[in-house]
This record gives structure tokens, sequence and C-alpha cells, in this order.
């Protein structure tokens, strides 16, 4: 069994980073998010705008969202900063955050008299937590603890011969270990979804695999366009990528061929099991990435073709392509480049051993290429209309 | 043995895919399962771009991976680059929507 030296929560879950985010509930709690963590280093800074005038099913998706950020392995406590009276309640939010045994700290900007107070409470609960959070020491772990996430970006026909094949490797191998692996963007299903039921572990599961799919077919439907255009990209289209069953038939290729364990709704928390579970998300990269973040993936891999700045804050983004010309074209959204197995120079097991070694690396605490940048993006899938 | 930067991936695939840059005049030859198919490419392929292995008529199915990826939306020869110009998804058409409907 392979080690690793993670962060304990008080939840028993065990985190590969320490991150104290600042949470903003509203749009209008977003600026004094981004100041305070301008002002106090390493916190990390979760704004949207979304968490009012929202109908029930979005305001549960947003509120899941945040809660998952709040309550991630990787997150040692939070930080909720609200503006007034929310659907999405950020007393609630910071209250649901200390269930998990976490620090949490609720500020309210009206009640603070002000975004000049505000600010001050935000600045002054951020600074306690994130010292305390650096008093915490690394301790040994099974890597069985561990949840893998997986998302593909600005694919190319690259992705499904080479890149996507390690990836499915190197998930495979943490599951045989007996950690998890999630993969997402429903709509690149298309065209593989029989492939998927039939891997499904029941019929129960392979139902839900392609009532999924459906749901996602008719909401493009319902459009009356074209989907073309929207899926593939204009870059996947520039990278060889013809049809979206064709970019679906190769993004397939990174979840391997092994079981399909359960599905999961946007957002909501990844089974404790060991296996490959299936997070229903749009193929849009950051939505996607964020969704899975909520879930509690500690580390993400972005298997790209032509390279992406697709990263998230609280899971650690590696960023591997098989993709020669990328590699060197845009070297700092390349954490692995495995290009010599796509003509067979090496092979797919190499691959998967150069990736699974950055894995262990970086669950360890190297930092990946988006962290050293300090890249990141946030995006809540929002279901229907604001109000 | 065929051009290994030209892939097939499985034998009923009738497209592959260049990784590397293909020449118009060129004569490739491409290992599809257990046989070669020799064609002769009918225009210049970008690295990462298709070419059909066969003759793909109008409305017939575009096979990679061995599964459909989309219908010729014109007649496609053996050795013509294959993409959006000349195939269509058959996933996602709310442009179709009220035609399949009526059908």
């Amino acid at each position: 069994m392979t080690d690793f030296l993670g962060y304990e929560r008080p939840d028993g879950s065990i985190g590969i980073r320490n991150f104290v985010p600042i949470i903003a509930t509203a749009p209008y709690a977003n600026d004094t998010v981004e100041r305070a963590a301008g002002i106090v280093d390493d916190a990390i800074p979760i704004t949207h705008p979304l968490g009012r005038c929202q109908t029930k099913p979005d305001v549960f998706q947003t509120y899941r969202t945040l809660l998952g950020y709040g309550t991630h392995p990787n997150t040692y406590g939070a930080v909720v900063v609200a503006h007034a009276g929310e659907i999405v309640d950020g007393d609630e939010l910071a209250e649901d955050i200390a269930e998990t045994g976490r620090p949490s700290a609720s500020i309210n900007i009206h009640d603070e008299n002000g975004v000049m107070n505000g600010l001050k409470a935000t600045v002054e609960a951020t600074q306690e937590m994130v010292q305390d959070a650096s008093a915490q020491r690394r301790q040994p772990h099974d890597v069985s603890n561990l949840t893998f996430g997986i998302n593909c970006a600005t694919s190319d026909t690259t992705s499904g011969l080479c890149q996507h094949k390690a990836t499915a490797g190197a998930a495979w191998r943490l599951i045989d270990e007996g950690g998890r692996a999630v993969f997402a963007e429903t709509p690149e299903f298309f065209g593989g979804e029989q492939g998927l039921a039939d891997r499904a572990v029941n019929d129960e599961v392979a139902q839900k695999i392609l009532d999924y799919v459906d749901r996602w077919e008719q909401r493009l439907q319902e459009t009356g366009y074209d989907v073309r255009g929207a899926q593939p990209t204009p870059d996947n289209m520039d990278g060889g990528l013809t049809t979206i069953e064709e970019k679906a038939l190769g993004a397939l290729v990174k979840s391997g061929d092994g079981p399909i364990q359960d599905l999961v709704d946007y957002g909501e928390k990844i089974p404790d099991d060991s296996g490959m579970y299936i997070m229903d998300t749009p193929g849009h990269g950051a939505e996607s990435v964020t969704g899975i973040g909520a879930g509690g993936a500690h580390f993400m891999i972005i298997s790209t073709g032509q390279g992406h700045t697709l990263s998230n804050a609280i899971m650690p983004t590696i960023k591997i392509t098989g993709n020669p010309g990328s590699a060197e074209r845009v070297p700092e959204e390349t954490d692995v480049d495995v290009s010599e197995a796509l003509v067979g120079d090496q092979t797919i097991e190499w691959a998967t051993d150069q990736l699974w070694n950055e894995i262990i690396d970086v669950v360890n605490g190297k930092q990946t290429l988006s962290e050293v940048l300090g890249e990141s993006q946030f995006a809540i899938h929002r279901i229907g209309p604001s109000t | 043995m065929g051009d290994t930067h030209i892939v097939a991936v499985e034998p009923d695939d009738n497209v592959a895919t260049a990784i590397r840059e293909i020449t118009s005049g060129e004569t490739v030859t491409v290992d599809v399962g257990d046989y070669e198919v020799t064609v002769e490419v009918a225009e210049d392929v970008q690295f990462g771009h298709k070419i059909a292995l066969e003759e793909i008529p109008e409305g017939e199915t575009v096979y990679k991976y061995g599964l459909s990826i989309g219908t010729a939306s014109e007649d496609v020869e053996a050795g013509e680059w294959v993409h959006v110009h000349n195939v269509e998804s058959n996933y996602g058409r709310g442009d179709l929507a009220d035609e399949s409907a009526t059908a």
C-alpha cells in the first residue's frame, strides 16, 4: 500500500492541503471576499454571481456547492461572508461547516455597518484561522483516503488516443488501492452512453446513466438549435474533433473500462466506498470542475489536448497532455508531458507511471503549475433562470 | 506495417486520425485491425484531423472507436479529409427536433 502525508480533519477525512476559503454567499459580498484574500496570505477567495433571486433547485445547488468547499477535505476551516439577508443564508452555512468540527466564522456586511467594518471583521477572522492552520503538521495516511477527480479540457483527437488512457490508468491504480475516482460532463457521453451503462454495477445505476444522458439531450433539443459550435467547441474542432459523439467517445477513454459504482448529482458528496463514480455536470469545464470540487475530490487531473488554464482553487490541478505541440506551446499548462506515448515511442504504462508519480508528489505537498501561478476558476452550474 | 502516425482505433472504423501533417497526393498505408488499407490522400490534412479509409456515401455512418461519430452529409471519397464540412452529429439536434417529432 502507498502512503502519503496529509492533514487530519475532525470529521475523519484527510486533506492534501490546509486551505482557508473565504466564501461569498451572494455577489454583493464578492468584493469584500477578494479584498480580504488579497490581505491575508494563503486564504482562498470563493466568489460567484449566484445566491439570490434563484428558484429552489438552484438555491439548493448553490448552497450544496458552497458547503462542499467549506467542508472539503483540503479545507482547515472557512469564513463565510454575506451581504444582508439572502436566500443562501451565511449563518446557516457557517453553522453547517462547523458541524464537521472545522472552525468557521460568519460575517454579515450589513450587521457590521458596511464594507469597511465588514472587511476588517473578515480579515481578522481569516488571519486567525490561517495562522492556526499553519501550526498543523502532516501525518502519514494510506492513499485509500483519496478521491481522484477527472476532467478533460480543450480536447483534441490526441486526448482519446493517449493522455486519457494514462489518466484512466492512474485512476484505476488508486481504486485498486482502495481509493475513489470521479469523472463527469454528462453531455460528453453522447454516443457512448450504452457502453457506459453496460459498465454499471447494477441495472439501477445503468438506467440512471441513460436517464441523465436523455435529460441533457432533451435540454439541448428544447433550445431549438444545433449543438454544433457549442459542442464540440471551436478549439476542439481546430484539434480535429468533428462531432459531439467523437468528442464523447474520446472523453470516455479517461474513465477506463472498469465498473461504474454510482452516479451522483452536481456538487453532491462522492461516496466513501472505493470505485469509479460519475457526477452529473455539463461539459463546461469550469462548472464541471467546480461541482467535482464540491463533491470532495482531493486533486484534479485535467487531461488536455491543446492545453488549458482550467484549474481549481481547492483541488490541486495536475495537467497532462499527450500532444507534443501543446507541451511545447503552453508549457505552464503541462505538468506531465506524455507525448512520447502518442506514437508508440513509449508505452501507455510508462505514461501512467509518469502521471502516478506526479500525483504522489502533489498529494504530499508539491505545488502544481496552476497553484504556483494562482490560476483557478469557480463557476457553479445553474439550472434555471434568475428571478 | 502501416504508418504509425495514422491511427484507426477499431477494425470497424472507416476513418483514421493523422498524428502528423499529411500532404495532398501522398499515398498512405494504415493498419486497421489485422489488415492494411492504402489510400491516396486527396488534400492536406492537419495534425489531429481525420481521413476516410474508404468511400462513405452521403447519409452513411462515420465510424471511429468502432461506434458512430455521425453521418456523412455529402459523399466522401477514400483519402478525403473528414471533418465538420462533410459530417453531421446525430445528437443535440434541436434544429431537427420538429422534423423528428413529425416523422
